[in-house]
């Protein structure tokens, strides 16, 4: 553990995950609404349907668990959370690029938004790397 | 600080709100550029008026850098007039602009909303940064 008075908790990190955890919102009350479109006017396949959105409320489980490790991770300066949510980045991207390339319709404004989320999860992944690796140093000392 | 901590992430998600629409718009330009050209038109006039537009939708992509970066870096996170009036503007543009693709607007009106959504906040977000960094104010 590092010293209790050095603060190593990194402050960019920490507004990343706030105003992902926001955009996140957002992204999956727009997706339900966008299925609901998709699903009422184009030839949507029921499996199809199923799928995409049972994908949604696993990758909303996925994302609220990345977030929650990731800001406690960061806040208390222990690496087992944040290398938690490190872990989680990747099925999360995963998921954001499933939603971009993938899905049976991708309409534009899913890719712009997907392609927010990916960039997200680029910046908070190098940020949580830097971080560990202050925690780790400060352990050494 | 509880009040202001609302204005925050309202704040950002205004703002990509109108981020999402202008990058929707590079895509579906067309109708409004054909929109404010005669019936019959050349494509040296089409042309003409499409740089203008593509012009117009870089500059915004400028401002929109200027202002994340002001809001990122703390210039003006917790600043709460800037983000009453950035939330006012980018608000207003996201519906202005939602109109604007749907109901195929002139492209010449893309300027009026341009200036009054999307330069103003930005000019007083310049403003801030030269408080902040020039004459060493606290940000809020």
């Amino acid at each position: 553990m590092a010293p209790r008075d050095k603060r190593l908790s990194s402050t960019p990190l920490e507004i990343l995950f706030f105003l992902n955890g926001w955009y996140y919102a957002t992204y999956f009350l727009l997706e339900l609404l966008i299925f609901l479109y998709k699903g009422l006017l184009l030839p949507y396949p029921t499996a199809n349907l199923v799928l995409d959105v049972v994908m949604l409320l696993l990758y909303l489980g996925i994302e609220v668990i990345r977030l929650f490790f990731g800001t406690k991770g960061n806040l208390c300066q222990r690496k087992m959370p944040l290398g938690i949510s490190v872990a989680l980045t990747f099925p999360s991207a995963m998921m954001a690029s499933y939603y971009l390339l993938l899905q049976t319709y991708v309409l534009r404004l899913e890719a712009i938004m997907n392609s927010i989320l990916l960039f997200f999860c680029g910046s908070e992944l190098l940020l949580e790397m830097l971080t560990l690796a202050t925690f780790s140093s400060m352990d050494r000392i | 600080m509880g009040r202001i901590s609302g204005l925050v992430p309202s704040r950002f998600l205004t703002l990509l709100a109108h981020l999402v629409i202008v990058i929707t718009l590079f895509w579906s330009r067309e109708s409004n550029i054909q929109a404010c050209l005669p019936l019959k038109f050349t494509p040296e006039e089409y042309e003409k008026q499409d740089n203008q537009l593509v012009a117009a939708l870089c500059l915004t992509l400028g401002l929109f850098a200027v202002e994340l970066a002001g809001f990122l870096s703390g210039v003006s996170m917790f600043n709460s007039t800037q983000s009453l009036l950035s939330i006012a503007a980018h608000c207003s543009a996201s519906v202005a602009l939602s109109f604007f693709i749907f109901e195929r607007w002139e492209c010449t009106t893309y300027w009026y909303i341009f200036a009054f959504c999307s330069a103003f906040p930005a000019v007083t977000e310049t403003a801030l940064f030269i408080a902040v960094f020039g004459l060493k104010k606290k940000p809020f």
